[in-house]
């Protein structure tokens, strides 16, 4: 092949492969140039909120904050102005509407006087149940039991009382030595149920008589939460360990679907509908040490999506289609008050952080405006999310391809027109027969002289070798050259078989690599 | 950070390698002339057994073709260097879009690539370069076209101009230890063998040979400190030797006395160490301390040895 040839082939080899690679890229829809922004509409002081939620609380069709910590309960309007609040001695708040009157109310648990349990509706308090026997607030639910809604209370001891609305204790169940982890409704043949796990691993569903349908035993937990997954009726009950535990059991009768060690604490578990497929649900799962995982539950079991991670405890998961393309992103917030967002590949996107951990995040529309509300140790802010791209921005592989590809092509151009260096090893030769005889004495005279200064001593080792080698070879030549010209020549050198170089007819060893020649 | 910061570390000493790499190809080494210290030239071998004008041609020829390589060269020179550039430019499309709140490495890829197709250019424009040929080479163009006219009709010149090197470790002759354990090489470089049959029936061989000294490298221990030291290799010297032999043609000449030439008489930077005539053939030696010694001085040798040859009467 032409010299000149070579470096087009060459270039045209490597720009069909950055162009395939470019196109993987393009059509493959791996490139994309898209951010998340946020701006505050407000903030307000709030340390420390242990629940938060926007919510309609006044039945005026427009959503209210609703915030809790260890010591208050509080309602934002839209704008940030305080609705109502309340003080309470370690207060534990669930929603759920028990007065019947088409608007959510806040029910809390406390330890006030003795154990206790109000109803805030539209603004008033009202104290339901009070010296219950149980006792400090750890967990409690609204469960709309067939028979009827009743608030299921769940202590730091491990003991279960449920009320009803009117006050009246249902039932009681001594759960657990430990505290109650988690609480949830489940569906168990369509009929609600309560699932419940403590501290110490235990998990069970629960139903409105305070029966124990089925009660499992696993490593020590830290979240549980139920949901039905794929909508048939049965929900599934996630949970997270201590230790990295992560099991999805059926409510039904507490076999398990899926399980997987993470490696770290599980610190969060909630459901986000990242592919924005109905019939699938997808769990997004934080750990104690900042490590992120989506799973999908497709019905039978759950496979892990991707992984992520923030640089600390996850601290809340929450879900928003930030960009309205009917997929939900998953915003995280972390102890050290990182928030980002995670988009259906697993892409992490970040977002102004706060300067203390987060709390609590939860989306919703306050005064009309979708919003990302952030609680963090200090405060609680309402944030506009908004999502941007650069149109078309997927087929800049191809551009960039196109150029690196022109360039290379360009280079080829300029070597194919550089001559090739000239061999710097020449030969200026006539061929006549008399001209090829002389050089030929010339050289067995050179050769008798190198030989000479050998047995003088001028001359030993490498450099009588190399001098010989060079030698014989350009006698090798003149032979090729004796017979290239048609003349009758006595061959009288031969090519070592093993390092190439010129010897002597009749030599039975190699003087330069000491092979055995047999010529 | 740590891992951004050291990862940034590494891509700038990278990008400084690569950027002093083309900037060095662009930038073409020119020796200043009579620049001090010693010249590298083109490692050269000719085999010579043609007439002496084609071996002229021939020689010209040469070096016309590596002047032609290195000049198509040049002139793309700076090409490697803008497409560095270009490479810079384009990874800062994605800096700027970083900074708008993007995050693409896309365009920084293909300046990767097109710093890569930079280097593969730098290094073939580097292969294009040669170095100065050695003034030996003009200086044997000198001698064949002084003695173009004395030549035999149709006969050659025979022989070989090497100038690949005259401390090659091929070109060691012998080596010897001195007291102290110390290796010294002994170079023989013979860089101009020549034969001729001239006109008037002589035929005469010419052979130049460079000899040099250099003691190699060695490990030395202090006496004080017991470190142990590195010692570079040296160079000792160099001189130049010359032969001349005549085989004189008896029908034309006879060979004269040798008082007008004698051992020890200097003749350009040569001085005669050797002189013989026994057998009708003039055999003269002769060494020059000099590291280079240029064509007029080898002539003069010759004609020196030819000054010794009487015509006889017709």
């Amino acid at each position: 092949m032409s010299k000149k040839i070579i470096p087009f082939v060459v270039a045209i080899i490597m720009s069909c492969l950055v162009m395939a690679v470019a196109a993987v890229f393009a059509f493959g829809g791996l490139v994309a140039a898209e951010k998340f922004g946020s701006s505050s509409a407000w903030s307000q002081p709030y340390n420390t909120a242990e629940s938060m939620k926007v919510i309609d609380l006044t039945g005026d069709g427009q959503d209210e904050l609703f915030i809790q910590n260890t010591s208050n309960v509080s309602v934002f309007d839209g704008a940030g102005n305080i609705l109502w609040n309340f003080d309470y001695s370690t207060p534990k708040t669930t929603l759920g509407d028990v007065n019947n009157d088409g608007v959510e109310d806040i029910i809390v648990y406390h330890s006030g006087a003795g154990s206790a349990v109000d109803v805030i509706s539209k603004g008033q308090a009202q104290t339901i149940a009070k010296s219950l026997s149980i006792g400090t607030p750890a967990r409690n639910a609204v469960i709309r039991f067939p028979s009827g809604p009743q608030i299921v209370l769940g202590d730091s001891s491990g003991a279960l009382l449920s009320v009803g609305t009117n006050g009246q204790t249902t039932w009681q169940n001594v759960f657990s030595s430990e505290e109650i982890r988690g609480m949830d409704d489940a569906l168990v043949g369509g009929q609600m149920h309560v699932a419940v796990a403590s501290h110490d691993g235990t998990v069970a569903v629960i139903d409105e008589q305070g029966n124990v349908i089925w009660q499992i035993r696993q490593e020590q937990l830290r979240r549980m939460r139920a949901f039905d997954l794929n909508g048939d009726g049965n929900s599934e009950v996630i949970t997270g360990g201590e230790y990295g535990a992560f099991f999805i059991y059926s409510a039904v009768d507490g076999s398990v679907l899926f399980n997987q060690s993470l490696g770290q604490a599980v610190s969060e578990v909630r459901t986000v509908e990242l592919n924005g497929d109905p019939s699938s649900r997808e769990i997004v799962v934080g750990g104690k040490e900042g490590g992120v995982w989506a799973f999908s539950f497709d019905g039978v079991t759950a496979h892990q999506l991707w992984t992520g991670s923030l640089s600390d405890k996850v601290t809340e998961i929450s879900g928003l289609d930030i960009n309205e393309d009917g997929k939900e992103e998953a915003v995280l917030g972390d102890d050290l008050g990182k928030v980002a967002i995670f988009t259906e590949d697993g892409t992490r996107n970040n977002l102004p952080s706060h300067s203390s951990g987060i709390t609590r995040i939860d989306i919703g529309k306050l005064g009309g405006e979708r919003y990302v509300v952030i609680a963090d140790y200090n405060q609680v802010e309402v944030t506009k999310v908004n999502f941007s791209s650069i149109p078309g921005f997927k087929f800049v592989p191809l551009l960039v391809g196109l150029i690196v590809s022109a360039v290379m092509l360009v280079i080829a151009a300029i070597l194919a027109s550089i001559p090739p260096k000239p061999e710097l090893k020449v030969s200026f030769q006539d061929k006549s027969r008399e001209s090829l005889e002389a050089e030929r004495r010339m050289l067995k005279e050179s050769i008798a002289d190198v030989e000479r200064l050998r047995k003088s001593g001028e001359m030993t080792g490498e450099s009588y070798l190399a001098r010989l080698k060079r030698l014989r070879a350009d006698l090798a030549e003149n032979e090729t050259a004796f017979k290239t010209a048609g003349f009758q020549i006595r061959v009288e050198t031969f090519k070592c078989p093993n390092c190439g170089g010129t010897l002597e007819l009749g030599m039975d060893k190699c003087e330069y690599c000491g092979q055995v020649t047999l010529s | 950070m740590e891992v951004l910061l050291c990862g940034g570390g590494i891509a700038a000493i990278v990008v400084l390698v690569i950027f002093f790499y083309l900037l060095n190809t662009a930038r073409k080494k020119v020796p200043a002339a009579g620049a001090i210290g010693k010249k590298n030239y083109a490692p050269l071998y000719i085999s010579l057994a043609d007439k002496p004008m084609s071996i002229l041609q021939g020689m010209n020829r040469l070096k016309a073709e590596v002047q032609r390589t290195e000049t198509a060269g040049d002139k793309w020179r700076w090409i490697p260097m803008l497409i560095f550039f270009a490479g810079i430019g384009l990874a800062l499309i994605d800096g700027l879009l970083i900074l708008l709140g993007y995050f693409s490495l896309v365009f920084s890829a293909g300046g990767l690539i097109l710093w890569i197709a930079a280097i593969v250019m730098a290094r073939s424009i580097r292969r294009s370069d040669s170095l100065d040929f050695s003034p030996r080479y003009e200086g044997l163009k000198h001698i064949l076209y002084t003695l173009r006219d004395d030549l035999r009709p149709g006969s050659t010149f025979l022989g070989h101009l090497d100038l690949t090197g005259s401390m090659l470790p091929t070109k060691v002759a012998r080596s010897a230890k001195d007291t102290q354990n110390r290796t010294t090489n002994y170079y023989r470089d013979e860089w101009l063998a020549l034969k001729a049959k001239l006109y008037d029936g002589n035929v005469i061989r010419i052979s130049a040979v460079q000899k040099s000294k250099k003691r190699a490298s060695y490990t030395k221990r202090s006496r004080i400190s017991g470190k142990y030291k590195m010692k570079p290799e040296k160079f000792k010297g160099t001189m130049q030797d010359l032969k001349v032999r005549i085989v004189v043609n008896p029908e034309m000449y006879q060979i004269g006395s040798s008082s007008t030439l004698s051992a020890g008489q200097n003749i350009g930077k040569y001085t005669v160490t050797a002189l013989s005539t026994e057998g009708g053939i003039i055999n003269l030696a002769a060494s020059s301390p000099f590291e280079e010694v240029e064509h007029e001085n080898i002539l003069g040798v010759i004609q020196s040895a030819y000054s010794l040859l009487q015509r006889k009467a017709a």
